[in-house]
């Protein structure tokens, strides 16, 4: 199968690695440090950027930002996507058509999570699971694609 | 769809492994399609057929269902 859009396989451990880790480190960024005790401050180029809590908002500027969460994010999308869309050992037909059902399943999943977190979530809680709701994808994606992966691994050494 | 896959490889005496290189699939595809999870491509078919100098209609069966 030649399939020009997907990563080669060396990459695949050290972005899943990255990924993983990066995924813990946000977590607990997120859950353990509300007080800022972990911040790099600097200026950043802002398209828009609130000026105060009361909606004001300025456009194309540069604004004082703690960048953490930034490189986390970046980080965790970069490796997350190496790391989902890279080649299988043995690439072939049936890893495709597993990816391409994996992909399907988890697209149906993440929006029925999303429904529910929005209808029956607000305030702050809601807040959390849109910051979620910008990887969970493709989180859910390789779950998914890994668990499929490792049952038909399994099926194949019962047998023969 | 239904295959032969198995008892032609007894015949040939070829492990899953063997026909997996043969035609550049890993032996999970193989196997998968064995116990009738996968049906294989056009492509991929073709290439099993000649492995076992047999043509396509000689392993693969359509079922009922199909």
């Amino acid at each position: 199968m030649k399939t020009s859009y997907l990563f080669p396989y060396r990459f695949k451990k050290a972005s899943g690695f990255l990924f993983w880790i990066t995924l813990l480190l946000l977590c607990s960024y997120v859950m353990f440090d509300s007080y800022g005790n972990f911040e790099i401050k600097t200026k950043v180029f802002a398209v828009v950027a609130d000026t105060g809590l009361l909606g004001g908002s300025e456009w194309f500027n540069w604004v004082e930002n703690s960048i953490v969460d930034e490189i986390l994010f970046i980080l965790l999308i970069a490796s997350g996507l190496v790391y989902a869309f890279s080649k299988e050992k043995t690439e072939d037909e049936m890893v495709s058509k597993i990816r391409l059902d994996s992909l399907v399943w988890a697209t149906y999943f993440n929006y029925i999570i999303i429904l529910l977190c929005y209808m029956f979530l607000y305030g702050f809680a809601f807040l959390n699971v849109m910051m979620v709701a910008l990887f969970s994808h493709l989180l859910f994606f390789i779950i998914r694609f890994r668990w499929m992966m490792y049952k038909q691994n399994k099926l194949s050494y019962d047998e023969e | 769809m239904k295959n032969n896959i198995k008892i032609q490889r007894a015949i040939a005496n070829l492990t899953q492994a063997e026909l997996s290189e043969k035609v550049g699939v890993s032996r999970q595809t193989i196997n998968a399609m064995e116990l009738g999870k996968y049906v294989p491509s056009t492509v991929l078919a073709l290439k099993i057929a000649k492995v076992f100098g047999k043509t396509v209609n000689e392993i693969f069966e359509l079922e009922e269902t199909d």
